[in-house]
């Protein structure tokens, strides 16, 4: 396949009179390959927005290397611009404008054919309310504006950033519903967002960032399989004697007030077994599969400490280092 | 091109620029309505009494300047009511700009010839107010809100992006400008027609009408580009609004009253605002203090003018110099 975005060793540094320096992304490497669902995780203040501005030419890269459906970042980026449909964060209209306006203005500066405005309106839901002021729009109606937007070009590649923001339930599913569609029909989507179990419902490939740095990418299936422990949540009728029988078979088995969690079995049928021929007979033995939340919390450092507010990302609650080096090297290839 | 027309489309549905545009139409109406009330078509007694009081008043020039002559000449001795200039010819009635006319001893009469160029300059000084602001809020508002960054995902050229609202907003002004001015005098010179006199309106009364007039639309531009300039460097409208503010009072009061306490030759040099003025009037005299101080003998004058030329030339480098400052400062900037 080929690549639609590729960077590498992107870094940014910002500059400021209060704050002083401080690293936004530090040294990070991205490829997202044609047809893909490509999420794109990370912590608030992780780095994803600076370096989908950097990738789009809103941010000049410090160094690193972009490239956009083939063509260098930012300086060709305005060859491939009009098959590149984007939202970074939540953009703003004027307020006074209608839908169709703030639409049929970005296609007039675009050159897409004002005819589209009404197809995308239909798209994401606004064709009813298409003629009303955006000001009295919702935080949701504003966002499905925002994707109608970067819809509007018809695009080959579409960069999503955080594109369910303010979405209803229904919202959300709408959105959901969307992207498959796009990518069914081929195009390659970007997708930024906080909703980790969204991400997993829909996204075939993941890259997740933490402080600048890329720490897990590849196939979402081969992410979580990476942080497959083999554990198995066991529910029996005497608990003690089963962690005595498990122990006994060299098995590592954690107590919890109801239930065990066996680690580190592969087959499940050791278990049983085990248990079995001793005649203690397994009650319920279910799989306990890593979802991309925990993996995710694992990886950034994220976990919700009991006594400490948690912090953005930069600055950890914990006295704790993240070693990112450790991280890579659990790093599953694409 | 589509960017043009997109960024003129947004330039005029904006509130702003719609509510100033009202606001000219109805201060425009105001002025006509007040000037249509107040103004009536003379009777040919009142203009008979007019053209006598013009008369004798020229006469009156013409004997000041006879008897200026025969005093210089020594055959008449000068009594202290007597004003006695190095050069009759100063007040050489045939050398006058400009000689009393009937009109000028028309009461509640509107005379066009008298009156255009006065409404010019409140009109430019409105548009170049509007300009300002507009320039300003044009570019302000969408640096502010994301406008600006929603057009560059479309259209990565910043400089193209940025140079196509100063264009449009050039464009349009100069249009609008344009269109505003030639409206206003017309439907005042129909005022006068109608209910009060043209006045003398030869081709000198023209040509110096355009001069202020296309002095004015370039006024206007400059003014414009310079909002846009200054709301650019700034990020935010309310930046340039802050360093006009800024400037009037630390500058052009503060230190022309510094300037005063350590007696500083020819303060209205270092001030934009003689600038301005000197090149919306064509010229500009400042009085100055240290010409006549010294050992002079009679007549000394203390003015000193400063030209048209120059007050272009400073407010072309000053608006040239922000604007360069403005694109160069946009095309290295990270839009976050």
């Amino acid at each position: 396949m080929s690549a639609v975005i590729e960077i590498a060793g992107l870094r940014k540094t910002f500059h400021t009179l209060r704050q002083g320096r401080r690293i936004a992304v530090d040294g990070f490497d991205l490829l997202v390959e044609a047809g893909q669902v490509h999420g794109f995780l990370g912590p608030n203040g992780s780095g994803k927005t600076t370096t989908l501005r950097a990738l789009l030419g809103l941010v000049r890269a410090d160094a690193g290397r972009m490239r956009v459906l083939g063509a260098e970042s930012p300086e060709r980026l305005a060859d491939v611009a009009g098959r590149v449909g984007a939202i970074v964060e939540s953009p703003q209209f004027f307020g006074n404008f209608t839908a169709h306006k703030t639409l049929r203005l970005l296609a007039l500066a675009g050159g897409v054919p004002t005819a589209r405005v009404d197809e995308v309106l239909e798209q994401v839901g606004l064709r009813d309310r298409g003629d009303e002021r955006v000001k009295g729009y919702s935080l949701g109606m504003k966002q499905r504006l925002a994707v109608a937007s970067a819809l509007l070009k018809d695009p080959q590649l579409l960069i999503l950033d955080e594109p369910a923001n303010g979405l209803d339930p229904a919202g959300i599913r709408e959105m959901r519903d969307l992207t498959r569609s796009l990518a069914a029909a081929g195009v390659t989507v970007l997708l930024s967002s906080h909703i980790l179990a969204e991400i997993q419902l829909i996204c075939d490939h993941v890259t997740i960032i933490s402080r600048g740095r890329r720490v897990a990418y590849g196939p979402v299936a081969e992410v979580l399989a990476g942080f497959d422990q083999h554990q198995w949540q066991v529910r029996v009728a005497e608990p003690e004697r089963a962690v005595e029988l498990l122990g006994r078979a060299g098995l590592a088995v954690i107590p919890y007030h109801d239930h065990l969690v066996v680690t580190g079995v592969v087959d499940p049928e050791l278990i049983s077994r085990t248990l079995g021929e001793q005649g203690l007979w397994v009650r319920e033995l279910t799989p306990l599969r890593p979802d991309l939340e925990s993996v995710f919390l694992e990886l950034t450092g994220d976990h919700p400490h009991p006594a400490l507010p948690r912090q953005v990302d930069g600055a950890p609650p914990n006295d704790g280092v993240i070693d990112l080096d450790v991280r890579e090297s659990r790093e599953v290839d694409a | 091109m589509n960017l043009v027309r997109a960024e003129l489309e947004r330039l005029a549905a904006r509130r702003f620029v719609q509510l100033m545009v009202l606001l000219l139409a109805v201060a425009f109406a105001l002025t006509v309505a007040t000037t249509l009330a107040g103004s009536h078509r003379p009777t040919p007694v009142e203009l008979s009494r007019a053209q006598t009081q013009a008369a004798d008043e020229v006469r009156n020039l013409e004997l000041a300047h006879d008897r200026c002559l025969r005093i210089k000449a020594g055959t008449v001795t000068p009594d202290e009511n007597d004003y006695l200039p190095r050069d009759c010819a100063q007040i050489d009635p045939a050398l006058m700009d400009k000689l009393p006319s009937a009109s000028d001893y028309l009461s509640g009469v509107f005379v066009f010839a008298n009156e255009a160029e006065p409404l010019l300059y409140f009109l430019i000084a409105f548009l170049a107010m509007f300009g300002f602001l507009v320039g300003a809020s044009y570019i302000g508002a969408d640096l502010n809100s994301g406008g600006v960054v929603n057009l560059l995902l479309w259209r990565p050229r910043r400089f193209a992006v940025l140079g196509a609202k100063l264009g449009t907003l050039l464009g349009g002004l100069l249009g609008l400008s344009a269109l505003a001015s030639v409206v206003y005098l017309g439907v005042f010179w129909l005022i006068g027609e109608a209910s009060g006199l043209t006045g003398r309106i030869g081709g000198a009364f023209w040509s110096s009408l355009a001069a202020v007039w296309v002095r004015g639309l370039v006024l206007v531009l400059l003014a414009a580009a310079l909002g846009f300039a200054l709301a650019t460097l700034g990020r935010h409208t309310s930046a340039a609004l802050g360093t006009v503010a800024a400037y009037l009072v630390v500058w052009e009061l503060g230190a022309r009253l510094v300037f005063q306490i350590l007696s500083v030759t020819r303060p209205d040099r270092f001030m934009l605002s003689s600038y301005l003025a000197a090149w919306l009037s064509g010229e500009a005299r400042f009085w100055d203090n240290d010409a006549c101080s010294g050992d002079i003998a009679g007549f000394c004058d203390g003015y000193y003018s400063l030209g048209w030329a120059p007050g272009l030339v400073v407010l072309l480098a000053l608006t040239a110099a922000l604007t360069v400052g403005a694109f160069t400062a946009f095309r290295r900037r990270d839009l976050i």
